[in-house]
């Protein structure tokens, strides 16, 4: 068990490091990402030197592209869920442990945000306020607070009746106390694992808002991008779109190895529901 | 093994006995990408309402693949007292799909019809405002008496808005019903129709043009390429029609044995119009040399694999209004340099493309474009937005960049549909210019009857636009149909708008 639980530590840690290396290197590795040639349009993979990957419909390197890809998608996934996590932990924990009229607020203003489908409230949002990264990144955090706060609000719950915290409160700890240092802690293993659920869940928004035209600028390479221009190629060029389709999976296999690692750490004896 | 034989020589007599006698077998499955919710010609504006319903109505006039304009319902017409009064002859013995008879009094109620108060909840009434009145002469005469002439008229009346539809059907089932089960004079019948899913049709044998070749159409309704391509391939559909193939899937489809390509020019143009009111593009020099810095040919040779032409002005070569004196300006980026650098525009000027998010076509030609851009030394930055916001409000509203795409097609092929939206001061897509000049010259060819005068006045036009760089003109695109070799017979129709009778498959 625990010879596999370190593997799965090396293995989440080592994809993870080599992904977030290789696009952080990308500007030094590949000065000319954008660089288009309609002279060598869609070039199959490994058979060029200069393009081991393949080039794409406007002939730019595949390999450059989905290595440069990952900033605006790695940035996308992890800030916004960073961001969602933030708010929606905080607003669970306030509306579960104080309950009454904060919770009725907040869960009922949770319940209509979850009534609106994401795709309707991006077109509505961007339509009024412009696609940009930032937008794309603030409306991902707006639609997806809710699902920590739930998930929070629940284990909260769960916990308040529990004696440390009922101690907590006979030898008067004050109450942000007792929900930062007594009851975050035992709730994190959920959020964690909804978290890496959502990185890759958002890398995958992103890319539904950059086909629908509501996201970036098409010539700054994003994997959800280039997965939606390779899409009508994919018969006849399969590797325009699979090869940021792999950096989209072992990103999200990476981060997932890791969450359940982490997951495990912080709560060794499954206490937890899985 | 003896039964086995004699069953399959039963079945083969039998095939041969049905394909013997019937050249009406035989029957055609179509991928469409829209349905249009409904049939009544005067409540829809949709070109893949047309793809459906030319099979099924028919106008006064008709204008197939060919582009030209020949007798439909009415055998012959002729334009009196200075263009403002049409006689058109009927043609007799034509029936309506359930028997009704085909007369005078259908077209007044048709024009009736559209042009009074149901007409006006519909997009198709405002098409045919210059008709005052349809007059009924005799039984087999009609007078159509404007309110001034209206040289595209004629070939209004072949599609649309136009078509006759039955009174006494009409009466009978109602606006409502009407729209779900459609009755015309065309050689199919609209037998079920079955909203979101599809339509299908059968031969009416006694239609005037001779019975259909086919027994059967059927429509389905596909709105995503890579489904209709993957049906095609499998053999559930026979022919994808326009709008639906990308060119991207096009080695896809010619890689296929069974399956083929086949394209003719289209009506629409593509161009990416400039902001003449702010910014460098305000000077007419830098949006000539933004032009001659972008390597249009290469384009449509490459991304659009050839499923195009370039153009000179914002028309394709169908167009009535063409010609083909007017040259694009060609790929120059020496030339360009030079201009923008006497213009006094430094290295590292920016411009912003904005394009509809959803054409992915149109975005990796933007991306070309800017790609030669900046061997000129013009910074282009690509934003894109839903579509329907940029077309209601960003280009209306005069919110976009320097520069926007503008996809236009009209199916009469009349520059004038064009010309006047796109430069007429004040037009919906008309944001940043006026010029009173330009003004003049589109109001003098509206009511122009003499047709070589107009079309010198509209060629003028084109160049006038031309010289004035008022957009940068890419390409006329084509209709693209991906179809199986078993349909034989087949013409692609320029506008989409396919009449299936002489079609066969094997």
């Amino acid at each position: 068990m625990s010879r596999f639980r370190s593997l799965e530590f090396i293995l989440g840690a080592g994809i993870t490091l080599v992904i977030c290396g290789l696009v952080l290197a990308s500007g030094w590795l590949f000065p000319d990402v954008g660089k288009i040639d309609l002279m060598a349009r869609l070039l199959p993979p490994f058979q060029q030197a200069g393009h081991p990957f393949g080039t794409d419909p406007l002939g730019r390197d595949v390999l450059a592209r989905a290595v440069a890809g990952g900033k605006i998608s790695l940035t996308v996934g992890l800030v916004s869920v960073a961001g969602s996590v933030v708010l929606g932990v905080i607003m669970g924990l306030v509306a579960g442990y104080y309950r009454g009229i904060w919770d009725v607020i907040l869960m009922r203003f949770a319940d209509v945000q979850l009534a609106l489908p994401f795709i309707l409230l991006a077109i509505t949002v961007i339509a009024v306020i412009g696609g940009s990264l930032t937008n794309t990144i603030i409306l991902l955090i707006v639609s997806q607070w809710v699902q920590y706060a739930r998930l929070v609000r629940a284990q909260v719950l769960a916990l308040r009746e529990r004696e440390f915290v009922l101690a907590a409160q006979a030898i008067g700890v004050k109450n942000r106390n007792i929900l930062f240092q007594h009851l975050l802690p035992n709730l994190l293993g959920p959020v964690i694992v909804l978290m890496t659920l959502n990185v890759a869940n958002n890398i995958l928004l992103e890319s539904s808002l950059t086909f629908l035209g509501l996201g970036v600028d098409p010539t700054i390479p994003s994997w959800g991008g280039m997965l939606a221009e390779g899409r009508t190629y994919l018969q006849s060029a399969w590797w325009v779109s699979v090869f940021p389709g792999l950096a989209i999976l072992f990103t999200v296999l990476g981060l997932n190895l890791l969450g359940d690692w982490l997951r495990d750490q912080l709560d060794p004896t499954g206490r937890t529901e899985r | 093994m003896k039964t086995l034989t004699a069953t399959a020589l039963a079945l083969i007599l039998s095939a041969a006995a049905f394909a013997a006698p019937a050249a009406a077998e035989g029957k055609l499955t179509i991928s469409s990408p829209q349905d249009p919710g409904g049939w009544d010609p005067i409540d829809t504006f949709l070109v893949n309402w047309a793809s459906v319903a030319t099979n099924v109505f028919e106008g006064l006039t008709y204008r197939g693949p060919d582009m030209e304009l020949v007798p439909g319902l009415a055998e012959a017409w002729e334009e009196l007292d200075e263009g403002k009064r049409i006689r058109f002859t009927l043609r007799q013995g034509v029936t309506f799909q359930n028997g009704e008879p085909f007369t005078a009094e259908a077209v007044k109620f048709t024009f009736d019809r559209l042009l009074g108060e149901e007409g006006g909840k519909g997009p198709q009434q405002s098409n045919y405002t210059s008709i005052a009145e349809v007059q009924v002469i005799d039984d087999k005469t009609v007078d159509f008496i404007l309110k001034e002439p209206d040289p595209v008229l004629l070939t209004k009346l072949a599609g649309y808005g136009a078509m006759i539809v039955p009174p006494k059907y009409y009466a009978e089932v109602g606006d409502a019903e009407f729209g779900m089960k459609p009755i015309g004079t065309g050689p199919f019948k609209v037998t079920s129709y079955e909203p979101k899913v599809g339509v299908k049709l059968e031969a009416n044998p006694d239609y005037w043009g001779g019975a259909p070749k086919l027994s059967e159409l059927e429509y389905r309704f596909i709105p995503e390429p890579a489904t209709a391509v993957a049906e095609l391939q499998s053999g559930g559909v026979d022919l994808v029609i326009p709008p639906t193939i990308p060119i991207g899937m096009i080695p896809t489809i010619e890689a296929d044995d069974n399956l083929e390509i086949v394209s003719t020019a289209g009506p629409t143009v593509a161009a990416l119009r400039f902001n003449t009111r702010d910014g460098i593009t305000k000077d007419p020099n830098v949006r000539k040399a933004l032009i001659m810095a972008v390597d249009r040919e290469t384009i449509v040779s490459s991304i659009l694999a050839g499923q195009a032409e370039t153009i000179g002005s914002f028309q394709g070569k169908d167009s009535f209004g063409y010609s083909a004196d007017l040259q694009p300006l060609p790929y120059d980026p020496e030339g360009a340099q030079k201009l923008l650098a006497d213009a006094g525009i430094q290295p590292g000027a920016t411009v912003e493309i904005n394009t509809r998010g959803n054409d992915s076509t149109f975005n990796e030609v933007a991306q070309a474009v800017a790609a030669y851009l900046s061997t000129v030394g013009i910074v282009a930055t690509i934003k894109p937005y839903e579509t329907n916001v940029l077309l209601n409000d960003i280009i209306p509203q005069g919110k976009t960049g320097a520069m926007f795409q503008q996809s236009w097609g009209g199916w009469t092929f009349d520059y004038d549909n064009t010309a006047y939206a796109m430069y007429h001061t004040g037009q919906k897509w008309n944001p940043y210019d006026s010029d009173p000049e330009l003004d003049k010259l589109l109001e003098a060819q509206r009511p122009m009857t003499d047709k070589a005068e107009r079309e010198k006045l509209l060629q003028d036009i084109a160049v006038y636009a031309a010289d004035r760089a008022l957009e940068m003109p890419l390409y006329n695109l084509n209709a693209i149909y991906a179809i199986n070799k078993r349909v034989e017979n087949f013409t692609p129709a320029p506008d989409s708008r396919l009449k299936l009778n002489e079609v066969t498959v094997k």
